[in-house]
């Protein structure tokens, strides 16, 4: 049941994230974002990870994506025009992808750990929003705090790079 | 004795308050906000001689080693210069931001680099692959915000775009590497992952060194080692002067101590280290071979000198790739030290000069000999000693790296390093050549320079001619 819904989700996942780069109009680009981040959010839950799986949901596919779709229709932006395939480029770029693939199939292949199938939860009352919250806050307190600086040299930038007339 | 983290609590407060002061303290001339930045980053620098080097903290996230202690000054000193710089180019800035009165917008223009500085001292510190992950977000996207800062110039904005989105991508393939080595060791913390080495099963190694290799690749995006250079050359150009000046010294050392902290742990399992200082030894030879050769058609100053910042990426791999040695990683770091000293001499003495000729192609040199003969005589130790000529600093470190790799048996390295240093002689002596062996245009207007410029180049020549000719001072400072 579970390796069936595996495969459902990340076949979701993965033809949505194709179309984010083939659709021409941003906004279908941008609807096939948000059906990747669902069906990422899926395979979390299949992984016994609820609150992750609730969080991408919240965040990703609800708040960053209402925002992106507001800034595509704020900005009026039309489809990509067609323009012409140029062969160096698409050979080149498929050379890159081509190899880091074979490379991954092989990694993948060669790795006696992913023969194993997920154990199931050694004990499923665990609350783990709280063990996230402790990680954050407790273990990985000096990190958070330094996202906490990055966040406020990001805001300064959006101000200075989108104001109309500085000050 | 103060603990190591309250330098960077001092230098993000600094920050705030500088931020705060810009935006409610509206009759305050901007400059004083440069000015407040150098002396804050000065007294820091200052504080930095009274931390004992005393371990790991913070859960063993933050490492504050000698070499931490030693890149928190250098991040601090880059801060400062960078600030300097930043003060002499604020007119050319001025004209390219749109601004509603006089100096508007220059306020945020002195205060980044100071978080930008707070970030390359935690990089210093980061013994975890999480913490590495976030200091070095923290840098980047504050550098970022500094490239494109020049809006009204299609160059900068250009510069900007690329550089964030092949940044991005960078980030990307960092990320995914430290899945995979986490995925592999269970760990994220670099002393973690050194204990279990030894554990991981024969089986998993490939997709440990699979991890390390993508790692490797983001780390030399920041470095500019190539294959991974193709950003530098336009992002080094199109950027404000002082941030191409930063971005070259600062970036790339934090770059340096990430990938000497990073393949640390993985020297102890020798069939792993093999292949990484094959790889490493790899990555030296085409970014020597590269950076020089692409700087040698080189006419304009800015560019020229991104392309031998790639080079001196080159130089500083070997001296990576040959860490077997008991003397590399010292003869890295003053390899480091020298490039900071002769790079940010060449921006101090290309900022005015550029401010009055209106360009920064080496044809703007032209008689500088004559025009200005202090600027045209720093200008000559820089590039003397970044071509790596005898008792400049430049040499010294040049020495140092090729004498490891050669106890490392790199035979190939030294050789092509030798020649490529060759090439160096060339690109570098053509601004020498324009400087003092071409006419000065005869409507060439004045340069003027501010005493505190001119104080610094003073600083800076001096420091490379006495280190070149007595080096003891720093090599005592490594042992």
């Amino acid at each position: 049941m579970s390796l069936a819904l595996f495969w459902i989700f990340a076949a979701i996942t993965l033809a949505s994230a194709v179309g984010v780069v083939f659709f021409r109009s941003p906004v279908s680009a941008a609807m096939s974002l948000v059906m990747a981040f669902v069906g990422l959010a899926a395979l979390f839950v299949t992984l016994d990870a609820f609150f992750i799986g609730v969080v991408q949901v919240l965040v990703y596919a609800g708040a960053v994506m209402v925002l992106f779709l507001f800034i595509i229709m704020l900005l009026d932006l039309r489809a990509d025009e067609r323009r012409p395939v140029k062969l160096a480029a698409w050979a080149g770029g498929g050379a890159v992808v081509g190899g880091f693939m074979a490379v991954l199939v092989q990694v993948v292949g060669s790795l006696p750990a992913l023969q194993q199938t997920k154990p199931a939860l050694a004990n499923p009352a665990v609350n783990d929003v709280a063990m996230v919250g402790f990680a954050l806050f407790r273990n990985f307190n000096l990190p958070f705090q330094v996202i906490g600086v990055l966040l406020l040299v990001a805001t300064i930038g959006v101000v200075v790079l989108s104001r109309r007339e500085l000050k | 004795m103060i603990p190591a983290i309250a330098l960077e609590i001092f230098v993000v407060c600094l920050g705030i308050f500088l931020l705060m002061a810009d935006a409610f303290q509206e009759k305050l001339d901007k400059r004083a906000i440069a000015w407040g930045g150098i002396i804050g980053l000065a007294a820091v620098f200052a504080l930095t001689f009274f931390v004992r080097a005393d371990g790991s903290a913070f859960g063993g996230f933050y490492l504050n080693d000698p070499l931490a202690i030693l890149f928190k000054r250098f991040a601090l000193g880059a801060g400062i210069v960078t600030l300097v710089l930043s003060l002499e180019y604020a007119p050319v800035l001025e004209c390219q931001i749109p601004g509603s009165k006089p100096g508007a917008g220059l306020g945020e223009f002195f205060i980044l680099p100071v978080f930008t500085c707070v970030g390359l001292m935690w990089m210093a510190s980061a013994a975890d692959f999480v913490m590495i992950f976030c200091a070095l977000e923290l840098v980047t996207i504050s550098f970022y915000i500094q490239v494109a800062y020049a809006r009204k110039n299609v160059a900068s904005l250009e510069a900007g775009t690329k550089y964030l989105i092949l940044g991005a991508l960078s980030t990307g393939f960092l990320v995914y590497g430290i899945t995979w080595i986490f995925g592999m060791t269970g760990q994220t913390s670099l002393r973690g992952i050194s204990i279990v080495l030894g554990m991981v099963p024969e089986a998993s190694q490939t997709a440990l060194l699979f991890g390390l290799g993508l790692v490797l690749v983001s780390i030399g995006f920041k470095i500019g080692a190539a294959p991974f250079q193709f950003w530098v050359p336009d992002v080094y150009q199109g950027a404000p002067t002082p941030v191409t000046a930063f971005l070259s010294v600062g970036s790339k050392a934090a770059g340096f101590v990430v990938l000497i902290r990073v393949i640390e742990p993985f020297l102890i399992a020798s069939a792993i280290a093999a292949k990484l200082v094959a790889a490493l030894a790899f990555l030296a030879g085409l970014t020597l071979i590269y950076g020089n050769l692409a700087a040698m058609p080189q006419t304009n100053l800015k560019r020229l000198l991104g392309y031998s910042s790639i080079a001196h990426a080159g130089y500083l791999l070997i001296g990576v790739a040959s860490v077997g040695a008991p003397f590399a990683g010292r003869a890295v770091v003053f390899y480091l030290i020298a490039y900071f000293l002769m790079t940010f001499l060449a921006f101090l003495v290309l900022v005015p000069v550029a401010a009055a000729s209106g360009g920064d192609e080496i044809s703007h040199f032209n008689g500088l000999g004559r025009r200005a003969p202090g600027l045209a005589f720093g200008m000559l130790i820089s590039m003397l000693s970044l071509a790596g000529l005898p008792f400049t600093v430049g040499f010294l470190g040049k020495f140092f790296i090729f004498e490891v790799a050669m106890r490392q048996g790199h035979f190939v390295l030294v050789i092509l390093g030798i020649v490529t240093v060759a090439c160096g002689f060339y690109y570098y002596l053509k601004v020498v050549r324009a400087m003092f062996w071409q006419p000065a245009p005869e409507d060439a207007p004045p340069i003027t320079v501010s005493g505190l410029t001119r104080f610094a180049v003073a600083f800076l020549a001096a420091l490379i001619l006495i280190l070149g000719i007595y080096p003891a001072p720093i090599l005592q400072f490594l042992l």
